[in-house]
């Protein structure tokens, strides 16, 4: 986080590394062939998804040291050229100077769906890969890529409703009467919708009684409290994935909000450790996206991260850094597959070819892209608990639940898929 | 049912009072100096940071909870002396200036300090852990309050009080209050005017950065969250009458539990009921319900 906006061009490798870090000449060709792999990174660095995208960078960070610790990918070291993720236009233009002047051979990253929207095109246009973190070419719900060459996407956003619509019937016994908060853009929408399509699946007569939409930023939620109380609802299903997450937890304990009501907190768990157990019930469904650092069942790799990552930050990591970590990892995978037995550098067409369908081993298990360019893994969620060592809460028992299971299959439209459902 | 209008009101007024520190703020500065100070929404940003400093500081030098709310205090106003940078450092330079530098200066102001903060204090939110619970909470008819809130609605109004005595009762309040009426003619009776800009925009300032430390406990600190209320502050100066302190009092009580009402009753109207009462107010009554009056 210490870089300059513009460009930072991080050289992790050694030796190889060196004559492009002093500026060397060296002939294309050879450049080509035995020069530092050059790997674009968007991250966002400002505003309220500013964490998000802090703990993206630290995970293709860890990836890319460890990767040239263990010799590159077939031989080269890995250089990452990061640049900023912000508002979609001046995102587009980095984007492609990232791929025409920076000459990289893929670009990761990209967090805002606003942004990731534009980037498809771009991407596509372009013709080098381009694998994104946590935004999709959704527009609301629906897909407007459905078949691209050059885009990778996230998972589709409204899983992790989805995840927590099919829990909740799970955990919670009697749930009636339901309110909603989230932020007043598309994914906070959106994630109600599909939450609600889901519950009343489960709980025909389940009756939505309140609905708020806050703007992104709200730090006061004292009166949108008071109306979650005068709504009578028996639960209240939350979206928030950021600082207002802790904030309405606070305001919430203040007036002893979850005593008389069950809480579906389907994202907070991306700003897990400031949900300080003074103030965050036990008993509340917590979502941790696609991955959750505490698991006990977690692979050495993620224990190894955790622990790396606490020493480093002081913080334990969010599920952001999965996502990174499985983009950068899928590609080296992806590259070695395409150089097949010869170890040839492969051609850009030729990885993302090798892309579709891969499976690699990420910090939270396996994942891999689907057919269709979009990320296939778990969703961590789980009933909070007080019951372990930290100052904050974690979850159990914890609930994995598969995209296979969660996300609208290709071709697809969201609610007719979800009524579809066999129950 | 009266449950609920308690709830309501009071989480109404709870928002009212933060948001009246900050439009104070703007008010007190524009009512003196005549420059609309986009940066009070940062100095409440800082203020918050601030706090959170502070109170982890006496948290982790064993000070007992009960009176976090005394090194929180002290740390806004003592921050507020960024009042005295920003105006000698900067402002001092463009009074002379057409307003809409010093406009644009204010907002350069915003941007820094956004950076600086994030410099400074990191991007993720910043939050006082479990401090709000401290105090516990009340039963009043039947609505379940929180003991802190009503403390920020105490502090608040004697703030006020003291900005109503400051300037009726005090010598200092009646060169306000003259240089905000003619400031040539202040001048000409032999007000030294640097120090009286230096010291009223530190006041602003420190206005600001109260309310964002006093704030901080019941939220979580980040960059951007002086944006948000500096929009809400706005609306607040229109509807009371920009440079006017009664003004700033009764735009914020309107703003403030007309939101809450909105959120209440029909929460897609939140910000628009806002802004029609802004709009009633500029085409029935351009300069606010309090305008024309002195600071």
């Amino acid at each position: 986080m210490r870089s300059s906006r513009r460009q930072f061009l991080q050289l992790l490798g050694v030796g190889t590394g060196a004559a492009a870090a002093t500026g060397i000449d060296v002939p294309s060709g050879f450049a080509q062939a035995a020069g530092p792999v050059k790997i674009g990174v968007l991250a966002i660095r400002a505003g309220i998804a500013a964490p998000v995208g802090a703990a993206g960078l630290r995970g293709t960070e860890w990836w890319a040291e460890r990767v040239n610790k263990a010799g590159g990918i077939l031989g080269r070291p890995v250089q990452l050229v990061v640049e900023e993720e912000s508002n979609p236009k001046d995102t587009v233009e980095r984007y492609r100077k990232l791929v025409l002047q920076d000459k990289v051979e893929v670009v990761l990253g990209g967090i805002s769906t606003g942004v990731t929207l534009a980037l498809g095109p771009v991407a596509e246009d372009l013709g080098t890969p381009w694998l994104s973190w946590d935004g999709t070419t959704q527009k609301g719900v629906e897909e407007t890529m459905p078949s691209p060459k050059w885009a990778f996407k996230s998972v589709d956003n409204e899983v992790e409703a989805i995840v927590a619509g099919i829990l909740t019937p799970k955990h919670f016994k009697g749930v009636k009467r339901v309110a909603g908060i989230g932020n007043d853009y598309s994914y906070g929408h959106d994630c109600w919708e599909s939450y609600q399509a889901v519950l009343k699946r489960y709980i025909p007569d389940v009756k939505f009684v309140l609905e708020l939409f806050p703007k992104l930023g709200v730090t006061d939620f004292t009166s949108h409290i008071a109306a979650i109380q005068q709504s009578k609802a028996d639960l209240l299903m939350c979206s928030f994935w950021s600082g207002d997450a802790t904030i309405i937890m606070k305001q919430a304990a203040a007036v002893s909000l979850f005593k008389t009501m069950k809480g579906v907190f389907t994202t907070a768990g991306g700003v897990h450790d400031s949900l300080k157990k003074e103030f965050t019930p036990e008993g509340l469904l917590l979502g941790y996206n696609t991955m959750y650092f505490d698991d006990p069942k977690g692979s050495p790799l993620l224990k190894q991260f955790v622990r790396e990552y606490k020493a480093k930050y002081n913080e334990y990591p969010p599920y952001e850094c999965d996502h990174a970590f499985f983009n950068a990892e899928s590609y080296k995978a992806a590259v070695e597959k395409a150089a097949g037995p010869a170890k040839k550098w492969p051609e850009k067409a030729q990885v993302v070819k090798a892309l579709e369908g891969i499976e690699v081993e990420s910090l939270s298990g396996r994942r891999s892209w689907r057919e269709d360019h979009v990320q296939m893994c778990n969703f961590y969620q789980g009933i909070t608990t007080h019951k372990n060592g930290y100052d904050f809460v974690t979850i159990s028992p914890i609930e994995v639940v598969s995209t296979r299971q969660a996300m609208k299959p290709p071709g697809t439209k969201l609610f007719e898929w979800i009524n579809s459902w066999k129950i | 049912m009266t449950q609920h209008v308690v709830n309501v009101l009071l989480s109404g007024v709870f928002h009212a009072s933060i948001l009246f520190l900050v439009a104070a703020g703007l008010q007190v500065v524009f009512g003196v100096q005549k420059i609309f100070n986009l940066a009070c929404g940062s100095f409440y940003a800082l203020g918050a940071y601030a706090g959170v400093s502070a109170v982890g500081w006496y948290a982790g030098a064993g000070g007992p909870p009960a009176l976090f709310i005394l090194p929180l205090a002290l740390a806004g106003l003592a921050v507020g002396a960024v009042g005295i940078v920003v105006e000698r450092g900067l402002l001092s330079f463009v009074y002379d200036r057409d307003e809409t530098f010093q406009l644009l200066l204010t907002f350069a102001v915003v941007l820094m300090m956004e950076d600086a903060i994030r410099m400074i204090w990191g991007t993720s939110p910043r939050s006082t852990s479990g401090l709000y619970l401290t105090y516990g909470q009340v039963r009043i008819l039947g609505a379940v309050v929180p003991v802190y809130n009503l403390i920020v609605i105490a502090a608040s109004l004697a703030i006020a009080l003291s900005i109503g005595w400051l300037l009726t009762r005090t010598t200092f309040g009646r060169i306000m209050r003259a240089t905000a009426d003619n400031r040539e003619m202040a001048e000409a009776l032999g007000v030294d005017m640097r120090r009286v800009y230096a010291k009223v925009f530190t006041l602003g300032t420190a206005l600001g950065t109260l309310g964002g430390a006093l704030v901080i406990p019941a939220t979580a600190a980040m960059s951007e969250m002086g944006i948000e209320l500096i929009v809400e502050a706005f609306a607040v100066v229109v509807i009371g009458g920009l440079g006017s302190m009664r003004g700033a009092f009764v735009g914020a009580l309107a703003v403030g539990v007309l939101r809450s009402i909105a959120i209440s009753v029909y929460p897609e109207l939140e910000m628009l009921l806002i802004y029609l009462i802004v709009i009633g107010v500029l085409v029935a009554r351009p300069r606010g319900l309090f305008g024309g009056a002195a600071a």
